[in-house]
């Protein structure tokens, strides 16, 4: 009977081996096949749909599938125990990384990422610098590497992606004023660089400004006549993410600009609700308020502009 | 704050990686030398070759016209809509070109192309458009001539008084204050050399459409439909070098907007100093920006350091317009015939990430941006809406500043479940011709992430920061007619308080996980009498999702934002004599649920989103009761279910119904036609009380795909 048992185990142990490409040196061992092992129980759509991204590109040499790379455990890490056949009732090993169970870390899980990302395609040359990594983001938070079309680069479907830690924008884009975010016509990476900027609030552009001004440009100038706030952040009278109040201002208006301007000659005057259509109605209150005269509040390049009506 | 939930890593803090060597973790390269990866055929892998795509036609029945629901997504009239879309994928050998379509058929439409060699070079190209609607109910006198010229109908009866302008009601005409963007990308990219890529991105924008634009009379106003036309190219271009732990871009950013219309002169139904007023429009301008980024991996230190440099030119030189249109003005000349405006920019920012200790984390940043304003100063003579000369010659203030801003941020690991962080950040900002010339705010705050168990985590941040202008320049302000009691907000001290929290709960053994924020700050502009006083936004959200089975999932989310303010004003250029208060309100609330594969070939979901806001505004005045202002509402609903129906592998129909209700109460446009105030030729804006209702109907057929 125990030569029986020595007979079995020792087939188990044969028949065990190839499964895994062992290495001498004690480090976690390679799948014997590479992705064919993985693929011959991981058929599903999820795992398959990777092929139709740019990590399943087999010309592509940088690619997890390109020639002499490592395929399927280039991302999730060496996978001989994980492929090995297990008796009935063991646990199978969890795959390193990106599984369920999966003990890495997300500095280590983000290191698989970094190591062809950090390079010169540029999407994580900042990485380190960015403050979803300083809070411990995981670049699987946000991104799907297997789907075809990863969510979080598409137009469409990246701010939903962006809500589930950052709320209090998925509320703000849905003011009466704001983005098309809401209508899944912009992302959020239109105006902020993810992967991490050297500016304020990860702004694509060196300053909040110069962001602004990529889609609107005819407020950039210089003008002849400068509003000075506007030429310094245009988020002082704006709130880019939504708006209560028409133009995405912070503030009705006129109260808005009754915040800075208190002149001799054009007294600040407390507009009341009898100055509204039903009674008075007054030039100062209704329509576009201070605008209605002073139109030209991103300042005016007139020679009699001054006073950024003209 | 950010949390960490789907990445499948361990939610611990334990076994940490210092950054350097978590970015040597894992290299595949690295492990490339020890693997013998010969058998390694990929037999079963799936790669594309050939042509597959799916190509979606549609019709859509939308009830009623629109406009802020139509705003952006091209429904915006009654109606029925064609519409396709789809997608494709092409591969052979080594080359890949993809395509995606979205909404062909509508003013939102959307193409994109990207194709190329991997790893060698690549290209894209892009083609879409963006609608933008305000108002459908505007209505004016006005009849565009061209893009630069407003006409009143013939024998147009002026009058200061918008009541005694007899023709008006029949002269009105309905135009829509709307507009359409055009944007065209190209983008091209190439492995040049080993650890050298070469990029280049090139986008056109053009928007068409009509905006509201106020024209000033002195005493009276109009609000004019003024046509735009707008171009911006912009252009990026530079290197990319990446080799060990060197990486380095070099780019070039050039914008170049063009406006076709650079004055906008229209006839002045107020007969009023003249019959013609004249508004200068946005003028063209420039700006070129060159900039070396860098970030090195110092191994040895464990740290990274990262750098960027950049320096900028803005120039915009239009041709000035007169002093006036009234001839009858003696106007002196112009200083100049141009504007010759022109602004330096320059950038440095220098970051060192660290853990100097296995457990601490430390990140040092530095930055600084300069806006100089080099546009020379010259004395003009202000003519007042082409009646009169003003007294007195007026400089242009080209407006400068310097804004540098030190940072240290700092975490500590005290145990595995419990991370404690705090930082500094100190700001600077100069400034040339403005009532404060150098400010300072320090901000010092405390964070905590805290994991109690393992399906919790906790990450609070509080602090402070204490805004001070070294010196409130009342002189300054009353060379410019202010009241020295005023303090701009922007310039003004300014005590903030702020804490935010996010609690995060993904129970292992539910398919729940859930997350709640809470955002808190008061701002006190304490030393202000003039001004914005003090304002305070809270904000509180929660999101769940559920995740029942594999093919049943359903989430919901909620929130609450409240912001207040209160401001003191003075109408006797005296001590504050009226008060204000504002309460914004905003509610969200939105959940759904989607079903896939019943019966293995039937998909469904429903969606629903409800966002309600409400302001609400007191003013305290010098005499009497207070003001209560209407309340200004919006609410928003949106109803949808869709359906997708497999038939075969290959062809897939869809159905969707979508209920939309918008509708505002806003008293600065309710009630006022164009003649309702005197002294406001108005546009008529009502506001918004929209229903739509659309039924899309659709079908998807794949080309070339596998069957499965």
């Amino acid at each position: 009977m125990k030569r029986l048992s020595a007979a079995i185990i020792f087939a188990l142990i044969l028949s065990l081996a190839p499964l895994a490409h062992a290495q001498d040196d004690g480090a976690p061992s390679y799948s014997r096949e590479g992705a064919d092992s993985c693929l011959s129980c991981h058929e599903d759509a999820v795992s398959l749909a990777v092929f139709k991204n740019s990590h399943g590109v087999p010309t592509d040499p940088r690619s997890p599938f390109g020639k002499g790379q490592l395929q399927c455990e280039a991302c999730h890490g060496p996978g001989g125990d994980h492929s090995r056949r297990v008796r009935r009732g063991q646990e199978r090993p969890v795959i390193p990384y990106f599984a369920e169970g999966s003990t890495s870390t997300v500095a280590e899980n983000n290191a698989v990422c970094l190591g062809c990302h950090a390079d010169s395609t540029g999407s994580g040359a900042q990485w380190h610098d960015g403050a979803h990594d300083f809070n411990d983001v995981g670049c699987a938070d946000c991104h799907s590497s297997h789907a075809a079309h990863d969510p979080v680069l598409q137009v469409a479907t990246q701010p939903e992606v962006c809500f589930e830690c950052h709320a209090a924008q998925r509320a703000q884009v849905s003011k009466p004023y704001a983005h098309p975010i809401a209508d899944g016509k912009m992302d959020c990476s239109s105006c902020h660089a993810p992967h991490g900027e050297q500016t304020a609030a990860g702004t694509a552009r060196q300053t909040l400004n110069d962001t602004c001004f990529e889609c609107h440009a005819e407020k950039r100038g210089p003008y002849l006549w400068e509003h000075a706030p506007v030429t310094e952040d245009c988020s002082d009278c704006h709130a880019p993410h939504g708006s209560s109040h028409q133009g995405m201002l912070s503030m009705r208006g006129p109260l808005l600009c009754q915040s800075c301007h208190s002149q001799a000659g054009h007294p600040s005057v407390p507009y009341q609700d009898s100055a509204l259509a039903g009674g008075s109605a007054s030039a100062f209150l209704l329509g576009q308020n201070c605008l209605n005269c002073h139109s030209q509040v991103h300042g005016s390049n007139h020679p009699s502009g001054s006073k950024l009506m003209r | 704050m950010t949390k960490t939930t789907h990445n499948h890593s361990n939610r611990s803090f334990t076994r940490p990686v210092s950054t350097a060597a978590a970015i040597a973790l894992a290299l595949p390269a690295s492990a490339l030398a020890q693997v013998d990866t010969s058998d390694w055929k990929c037999e079963y892998c799936p790669f594309p070759d050939g042509y597959e795509a799916e190509v979606g036609v549609g019709a859509s029945n939308v009830s009623d016209d629109s406009a802020r629901i139509g705003s952006a997504n091209g429904y915006d009239e009654s109606g029925v809509y064609a519409d396709v879309d789809g997608g494709g994928l092409y591969a052979a050998d080594a080359y890949r070109l993809s395509w995606m379509a979205d909404d062909l058929g509508l003013d939102s439409r959307r193409l994109e192309v990207e194709g190329g060699k991997p790893g060698a070079f690549g290209f894209t190209l892009g083609y879409r458009e963006l609608p933008y609607r305000l108002f459908r109910t505007t209505q004016t006198v006005f009849t565009a001539s061209g893009n630069d010229e407003l006409t009143l109908p013939s024998g147009w009866v002026s009058s200061a008084n918008t009541q005694n302008m007899t023709g008006l009601s029949a002269a009105l005409t309905g135009r829509d204050i709307a507009s359409d963007r055009e944007i065209l990308d190209l983008g091209f990219d190439v492995d040049a050399i080993s650890n050298v890529t070469f990029f280049a991105d090139y986008q056109r924008q053009q928007r068409d459409g009509v905006q509201i634009m106020g024209g000033s009379s002195f005493f009276q106003a109009a609000l004019l439909p003024r046509v735009i036309d707008y171009e911006t190219e912009l252009v990026d271009a530079g290197l990319r070098y990446a080799r060990g732990p060197l990486s380095l871009s070099a780019a070039w950013f050039g914008s170049f907007f063009t406006n076709n219309a650079d004055s906008l002169t229209w006839d002045n139904p107020f007969g009023v100093f003249n019959d013609q007023g004249r508004l200068a429009l946005e003028p063209d301008n420039d700006f070129q920006q060159v900039s070396v980024s860098g970030t090195y991996v110092a191994d040895s230190l464990n740290s990274v350091i990262a750098f960027t440099v950049a320096t900028g030119q803005g120039e915009q030189d239009d041709d000035l317009l007169a002093y006036t249109l009234n001839s009858a003005i003696a106007a002196p000349g112009l200083p100049r015939p141009t504007a010759a405006a022109e602004v330096d920019t320059t950038h440095y920012a220098l970051s060192i990430t660290s853990r100097p200790l296995p457990k601490t984390r430390v990140r040092f940043s530095y930055r600084y941006d300069e806006r100089d304003n080099t546009t020379p100063q010259a004395f003009w003579q202000r003519v007042v809406v082409d009646g009169f000369l003003a007294p007195g010659a007026e400089q242009n203030i080209p407006y400068s500043y310097e804004r540098s801003t030190i940072e240290l941020d700092a975490s500590y690991r005290v145990s595995d479940t419990v991370r404690l962080g705090a930082g500094y950040e100190r700001k600077d900002i100069d400034r040339d011709f403005q009532e404060v010339a150098e400010q300072t705010e320090d901000t010092g705050y405390g964070k905590v992430r805290w994991l109690p168990i393992a399906e919790i985590e906790l990450q609070l941040k509080g602090g402070t920061a204490r805004r001070e202008p070294k010196q409130y320049n009342d002189a300054f302000a009353a060379l410019n007619n202010q009241n020295p009691l005023l303090r701009k907000y922007h310039l003004a001290y300014r005590y903030r308080g702020f804490a935010e929290s996010m609690l995060t709960y993904t129970p292992s053994a539910l398919p729940v996980s859930a997350t709640m924020t809470a955002m808190y700050s008061n701002d006190s502009y304490s030393r202000s009498q003039l001004g914005l006083l003090d304002s305070d936004s809270k904000a509180l959200a929660l999101d769940v999702s559920w995740t029942p089975t594999e093919f049943v999932s359903a989430y919901v989310h909620a929130s609450d934002e409240v912001i207040e303010a209160r401001q003191a004003g003075s109408s006797l250029f005296a001590a504050p004599n009226w008060f204000a208060t504002h309460d914004d309100d905003f509610e969200t609330l939105g959940g759904g649920v989607r079903f896939r594969n019943i019966g293995e070939r039937v998909d469904m979901r429903v969606d629903y989103t409800r966002a309600t806001g409400e302001t609400e505004i007191i003013v305290d005045p010098p005499s009497g009761a207070n003001s209560e202002f209407p309340a200004l509402e919006s609410k928003y609903y949106d109803l949808r279910v869709a359906a997708d129906f497999r038939s075969s592998a290959k062809l897939t129909w869809n159905v969707e119904l979508r209920y939309q209700r918008f509708e505002t109460e806003d008293w600065a446009i309710e009630g006022l036609g164009p003649d309702t105030a005197r002294s406001l030729l108005a546009l008529g804006a009502s506001p918004y009380d929209e229903d739509v209702i659309a039924i899309a109907f659709g079908v998807r057929y794949r080309i070339g795909a596998d069957d499965e």
